[in-house]
C-alpha cells in the first residue's frame, strides 16, 4: 500500500508539474481538460527567449497546436497585427520586455492580452504596463495578469537547470572570478535564488536546506532560506498554502535540499564518460534535449574541384516519449550499440511479417479456394494497417538512435575515448597505472589537445600531493607540445593551493571498471557498429563526491565530510546557525543542487544510486549544464585573468 | 503555482489614473481618453474572418448538440417495439441522417470557402498562417463531430441488422407479437359494427359464432392429421437438420458481418489515405511544374550566356533531368491514377491496395517516406522560430 502511494506521489514529477502549469497557462489559466468534442479555441503565444527555453523541452509544436496555439512568436520579432485573436504572453519581467509589451498595447496588435510573467513582476513595472494600457485605452483588453513562478527549465523527470539564456551570469566562472564585486555577486545569487524559489513553488514544498560552509552554496542557502521564510510569514500571499501542498505531496515528509558547490569536485566535469546520455552531451552538440548532428554526406564521392557539399545538419529531439532513450540513456555505450542492433533486428522481423502478408494477399487472391484464406486475411490486414504507424514510429526512433550512436562512435574511435575513460577511472580510484601519463599526452594519435588537458587536470586534481616542479615542467612541456592551452592548469593550480580540502577529494570510490576483454562482446559482423578496437568497458557503481554527500545527509550518517554542513529550516520561527539537524529521520526525497554548474555524469550517478533505495526520490539541479569543453573554456578564462 | 495578479493590475491602473489626474497629465485617462477610445474602437471592426469562422463553429456546435440530444432515441432501434414511449420512427431517423449529412457538407463547404478566401486575400505572412491554422482547427472540430455522427449511425445500422436477424431466425416471438394484435383487431371489429348497426343484436353474436366453427374445424383437422411416430421422428430429424443448417448459416452470416465491418473500416482508412495522397500529388505536381519552368528558364539563360562548347554538356544534363521529372513522379506515386474516372466508391477503393503495397515494399528506406503517405503524421518536429 505504502509503496503504491509513494509511486503515485512520485508520478507527479517536477516535469509533469511544470507541464501542467504551462498547459494551464496556455488555456487562459483555467485548468486544461481534454475533450474530444470541445469547441476549438485559438490564440497566439508570444514568448521571449526564456519562455522558449522553458516550453520547448516540455511541449512540442504539435502539443501547442492541440492547445489551440496558431502561432508562436518571439516577443522581440516583427509581428504583424492580428486584431481578432487573443494573445498569451509568457515573458520575463525585464525592462526591455515590458517596453515591448507596452508597445504592443499601443499598437493594438491583438484582441486581448493574457500576460504571464515567468517570475514575479515588480509593482513599478506593473504600473508601467498600467500606464501604457491607459494611454492606449486598452485596459479592458488586458484580460488576465499572472505571475507564473516557472523560472527554471526541466529537462528530465528528475533534472532541471536554472536558465539557458543568461547562463554566463550564473556560470562557474562568474562565481569564482577573483575580481567580482559584491554587487555583482549579489545579482548572481539573486538570480539563482529566484529560480530556486520558483522551483519550490512549482514543487509545492518547503525544503530543509543543507549546505557546506564558506562557499557560494552557503550564500545561496542563506538567501533562499530568507526568501522562503518571508513568503511563509506573509500568510495572505503565501505560495505554499492551500491545495498545492496537500495534493500529491506528503507535506509531513519534507524534501531535503542539498546545496553543493562545484568546487568540491572539479574532476567529474572533466571526466570522460561512458554512458549514452553523458557521451552525447560530451561529444555532440546536445542542448535542451535536442541533439544537433552534422552529417558530412559523402565528401569523398563528390568529384574534386566541385563545390564542397554543404554539410547536412540534422537535429533530433531526445524526449521522454522515446522509449529507447528512456531506457538506455544511462547505459554504458557498448550496451546501447547492442540494443540498437537488437531493435533493428526486431523491427526487420516485424517488417518481414508485413511483407509476407502482402505476398499472401497478392498471390492467393487469385486462387480458387482463396476466399476462406482471404477472410482470414482481412483480420490480419486490419491489424497490419493499424500497427503500421506504430511500426513507422519505431523505425524513426531506430534511425534516430542509429545516427546518434554512429556519430558518438566516430568520436570515440577518433579520439580513443575508451582509453581515456579507463585511464581516468584508474587515476580517480588510485589504482596503479599501467601506462605513464606522459605517454598518453605525447601520443599524437590519442585524442584532441583538450582531451589531454582534461586527463592531466584530473590527474592533477586527484593527486595526493602535487607533482614536483620539475615533473610539472615536464608535463607542461608535453602538453604544450600537444597543442594545449595551459590557462586551465593555471587556474586549477591556484584553486588547489587555495582550497583547503585539496587533498580531501581523495577517493572517488574504490571499485574500478574492468575491461571485459577486448572484442569479447564485439558486435556481430554486419552490424553498423563495428566496435573493433573499442574496449567494451562495463561501468561499476561508484559514488561520486556529490552522491556521497547526498547519501550522508539523506540517511543522516555521520561523516566528517558533511558533519559541519549548515542546517536551515525555513519553517522554523527563528533561524539558527547550528549544523545540528532537528529531525533525525532519514529523508525520502532530496534535491541536489550544484551551484556553479552540473553535468550528466553526476546526474546519472545519482540516478543509479537512488535506484537501489526503495521509495526514495532524487532531483538533480544545477545553475548551468556544461560539458567538459565548455567547462575547460571557463577554467581557461579564469586562468587567463591572473 | 501561478498567482493571479489581475486585481493588482486593475488597482495599478487606478493608481496611475489618479496620479495622472493629480499631476495634470492627460495620458488618456480623462476626456481625451474616452474620445480616443471611441475613435479607436470604431476603426477596429471585428475581423470578418474570425466572426465567420466562429459562425461556422457555432453551426457545428449546434449539430453536435442536436446529435447528442437525440443520440439515445436514434440509437435505440427497439424503442418503438419495446415500449410505447419510443419517440422516434425510422423515417425520423432517416431524416436525421439526411439532415446531418447535408449539414456537414455545408459546413465543410463553408470552411473550404473561407480557406479559398483566405488564400486569395493579401495579408501579412503571420496572419495567413494564423488563419490557416484556425481553419485547420475548425476542420478538425468538424471531423470530430462527424465521427460522433458516424459512430452513432454505425451503431444504428448494427442494431437494425441485429433486429432483422432476430426476427428472421426466431419466428416465434414475432408471431406472438402478431397474435395479440390480431385479437385486438377482432375485438375492435365488433364494437365498430355495433356502433354502425346498433339495432341488430344478432350480428355481434354471429361473428363469434361463425368464428368458432372455423376454429373448430381447424382443431378437428389437427385431430385428423394425427402424425404417426415414424412421421414425427422424420419431422424431428428434419427439424434438427434445419436447425443445424440455420445455425451454420447464422454463424456464417455473423462472420461475414464482422468481415464487412472490418472491410468498411479499412475502406475508410484507405479513402482517407487516398485523399491525402491526392493532395500530396497535387502539391508535387505544382512543384514539378514550377521546377520545369525554372529549368526552362535556366536553360534559356545558359543558352544566352554559355560558350557553345562548355555549356552543351551542362544543358544536356539539366534537360535530361527535366524530362524525367513529372511523368516519373506521377507514375510512381499512384499507379492507379489512370483509372480515375470510375464510380466514386470504386475509385476510392481501387487504388488502395496499391497504396499499401507501395508503403510496404519500399521497406526500410521507404518506410519513412511512406509515413508521410500513410497518414500517421510524423511527430511534428519542434521548430522554434
Amino acid at each position: 500500500m505504502v509503496g503504491v502511494k509513494m509511486a503515485a506521489a512520485a508520478a507527479a514529477s517536477i516535469r509533469e508539474r511544470q507541464t501542467v502549469a504551462l498547459k494551464r497557462m496556455l488555456n487562459f489559466n483555467v485548468p486544461h481538460v481534454k475533450n474530444s468534442t470541445g469547441e476549438p479555441v485559438w490564440k497566439v503565444l508570444i514568448y521571449d527567449r526564456f519562455g522558449q527555453d522553458i516550453i520547448s523541452p516540455l511541449l512540442s509544436v504539435k502539443e501547442l497546436r492541440d492547445m489551440g496555439i496558431t502561432l508562436h512568436l518571439l516577443l522581440h520579432s516583427d509581428r504583424d497585427p492580428i486584431p481578432d485573436v487573443p494573445a498569451v504572453y509568457f515573458v520575463m519581467p525585464t525592462e526591455e520586455n515590458i517596453d515591448r509589451l507596452c508597445q504592443d498595447l499601443r499598437n493594438q496588435l491583438y484582441e486581448s492580452y493574457y500576460l504571464n510573467f515567468i517570475s514575479a513582476i515588480s509593482r513599478s513595472k506593473l504600473e508601467d504596463i498600467a500606464n501604457a494600457a491607459l494611454a492606449a485605452s486598452a485596459v479592458t483588453q488586458v484580460a488576465k495578469v499572472f505571475d507564473q513562478y516557472l523560472n527554471f527549465i526541466t529537462l528530465e523527470d528528475d533534472m532541471f537547470v536554472l536558465c539557458n539564456q543568461n547562463k554566463e551570469l550564473v556560470s562557474y566562472r562568474a562565481i569564482n572570478r577573483t575580481d567580482i564585486t559584491d554587487t555583482e555577486m549579489e545579482t548572481v545569487m539573486d538570480t539563482i535564488v529566484d529560480s530556486l524559489f520558483c522551483f519550490f513553488v512549482t514543487l509545492g514544498a518547503v525544503p530543509i536546506i543543507r549546505c557546506s560552509r564558506g562557499t557560494a552554496a552557503e550564500m545561496v542557502a542563506v538567501k533562499l532560506d530568507k526568501k522562503l521564510r518571508e513568503n511563509l510569514r506573509d500568510a495572505r500571499n503565501s505560495l505554499f498554502t492551500g491545495d498545492t501542498l496537500g495534493a500529491g505531496q506528503f507535506s509531513f515528509q519534507r524534501p531535503l535540499l542539498v546545496l553543493v558547490d562545484r568546487n568540491i569536485d572539479l574532476a567529474t566535469p572533466l571526466h570522460h564518460t561512458w554512458t549514452y546520455q553523458a557521451l552525447v552531451h560530451d561529444v555532440l552538440d546536445f542542448h535542451l534535449n535536442r541533439v544537433n548532428l552534422e552529417e558530412s554526406s559523402g565528401a569523398e564521392t563528390s568529384p574534386a574541384g566541385a563545390r564542397p557539399k554543404r554539410k547536412n545538419k540534422k537535429s533530433y529531439d531526445l524526449t521522454p516519449v522515446d522509449k529507447f532513450w528512456q531506457k538506455h540513456k544511462g547505459s554504458p555505450f557498448p550496451e546501447v550499440a547492442e540494443s540498437v542492433q537488437q531493435e533493428l533486428e526486431s523491427y526487420r522481423a516485424q517488417e518481414d511479417e508485413v511483407k509476407r502478408l502482402k505476398s499472401i494477399m497478392g498471390l492467393e487472391g487469385e486462387d480458387e479456394g482463396a476466399i476462406s484464406m482471404l477472410s482470414d486475411n482481412t483480420a490480419k490486414l486490419t491489424s497490419a494497417v493499424s500497427s503500421l504507424p506504430e511500426l513507422l514510429e519505431k523505425k524513426r526512433l531506430i534511425d534516430l538512435h542509429t545516427n546518434v550512436a554512429t556519430a558518438v562512435l566516430e568520436h570515440i574511435k577518433a579520439r580513443k575515448l575508451d582509453v581515456y575513460f579507463e585511464y581516468e577511472e584508474k587515476i580517480m580510484s588510485k589504482t596503479t597505472l599501467d601506462k605513464s601519463l606522459l605517454d598518453i599526452i605525447s601520443d599524437p594519435d590519442a585524442g584532441t589537445p583538450e582531451d589531454k588537458m582534461r586527463l592531466f587536470l584530473i590527474y592533477y586534481i586527484s593527486a595526493q600531493q602535487a607533482p614536483s616542479e620539475a615533473d610539472l615542467e615536464q608535463y607542461k612541456k608535453a602538453l604544450t607540445d600537444a597543442g594545449c592551452n595551459l590557462n586551465p592548469l593555471q587556474y586549477i593550480k591556484q584553486w588547489k593551493a587555495f582550497a583547503k580540502m585539496a587533498s580531501a577529494p581523495a577517493s572517488y570510490g574504490n571499485t574500478t571498471t574492468k575491461p571485459m576483454g577486448l572484442l569479447s562482446r564485439v558486435m556481430n559482423t554486419g552490424s553498423q557498429f563495428v566496435m573493433e578496437g573499442v574496449k567494451n568497458l562495463v561501468l561499476k557503481q561508484q559514488n561520486l563526491p556529490v552522491t556521497r554527500i547526498l547519501d550522508n545527509l539523506m540517511e543522516m550518517k555521520s561523516n566528517p565530510e558533511t558533519d559541519d554542513y549548515r542546517y536551515f529550516d525555513p519553517k522554523m520561527l527563528r533561524g539558527n546557525d547550528s549544523s545540528v539537524p532537528r529531525n533525525k529521520n532519514p529523508f525520502q526525497e532530496a534535491i541536489v543542487f550544484v551551484v556553479g554548474g552540473g553535468n550528466y555524469i553526476e546526474y546519472q550517478n545519482l540516478v543509479d544510486y537512488i535506484k537501489g533505495k526503495q521509495g526514495k526520490h532524487i532531483l538533480y539541479g544545477c545553475s548551468e549544464l556544461f560539458n567538459a569543453t565548455q567547462f575547460i573554456k571557463q577554467l581557461s578564462q579564469l586562468g587567463q585573468k591572473q | 503555482m501561478a498567482v493571479d495578479i489581475t486585481l493588482l493590475f486593475r488597482a495599478s491602473v487606478k493608481t496611475v489614473k489618479t496620479r495622472n489626474k493629480a499631476l495634470g497629465v492627460a495620458v488618456g485617462g480623462g476626456v481625451d481618453g474616452s474620445r480616443d477610445e471611441l475613435f479607436r474602437r470604431s476603426p477596429r471592426p471585428k475581423g470578418d474572418f474570425s466572426s465567420r469562422a466562429r459562425e461556422v463553429i457555432s453551426h457545428i456546435g449546434k449539430l453536435r448538440d442536436f446529435l447528442l440530444e437525440h443520440r439515445k432515441d436514434y440509437i435505440n432501434a427497439y424503442s418503438h417495439t419495446m415500449s410505447e414511449y419510443g419517440r422516434m420512427t425510422d423515417t425520423e431517423r432517416d431524416q436525421i441522417d439526411q439532415d446531418a449529412q447535408t449539414f456537414m457538407r455545408t459546413c465543410s463547404e463553408a470552411i473550404q470557402q473561407l480557406r479559398a478566401q483566405a488564400r486569395k486575400e493579401t495579408h501579412p505572412q503571420q496572419v495567413k498562417e494564423h488563419r490557416s491554422a484556425v481553419l485547420d482547427f475548425t476542420e478538425d472540430y468538424l471531423k470530430r463531430v462527424c465521427k460522433l455522427y458516424s459512430e452513432q449511425r454505425a451503431i444504428r445500422v448494427k442494431r437494425v441488422v441485429d433486429k432483422k436477424r432476430l426476427s428472421k431466425l426466431e419466428p416465434e416471438p414475432s408471431t406472438k407479437t402478431r397474435e395479440p394484435m390480431f385479437s385486438e383487431k377482432v375485438s375492435q371489429n365488433p364494437s365498430k359494427d355495433s356502433e354502425e348497426k346498433p339495432t341488430t343484436e344478432e350480428y355481434p353474436e354471429k361473428i363469434p359464432a361463425e368464428a368458432h366453427p372455423e376454429l373448430g374445424t381447424w382443431g378437428d383437422g389437427k385431430g385428423e392429421d394425427e402424425l404417426s411416430p415414424e412421421e414425427a421422428q422424420m419431422f424431428e430429424q428434419e427439424n434438427q437438420r434445419l436447425i443445424g443448417e440455420m445455425n451454420s448459416l447464422f454463424d456464417e452470416v455473423r462472420q461475414i458481418e464482422g468481415k464487412v465491418v472490418e472491410i468498411s473500416r479499412l475502406q475508410e482508412i484507405f479513402t482517407e489515405k487516398v485523399l491525402q495522397q491526392e493532395a500530396e500529388i497535387d502539391s508535387i505536381h505544382q512543384l514539378v511544374v514550377g521546377a520545369t519552368e525554372s529549368i526552362k528558364e535556366g536553360n534559356a539563360d545558359i543558352r544566352e550566356v554559355g560558350a557553345p562548347g562548355r555549356s552543351r554538356a551542362v544543358r544536356a544534363g539539366v534537360e535530361g533531368a527535366s524530362c524525367g521529372g513529372p511523368s516519373g513522379v506521377r507514375g510512381r506515386t499512384w499507379p492507379g491514377s489512370d483509372q480515375l474516372p470510375k464510380p466514386r466508391l470504386e475509385r476510392l477503393v481501387g487504388p488502395a491496395p496499391a497504396v499499401l503495397r507501395l508503403g510496404l515494399t519500399r521497406g526500410r528506406s521507404g518506410a519513412t517516406a511512406a509515413a508521410a503517405r500513410l497518414g500517421s503524421p510524423p511527430p511534428a518536429p519542434r521548430e522554434w522560430t
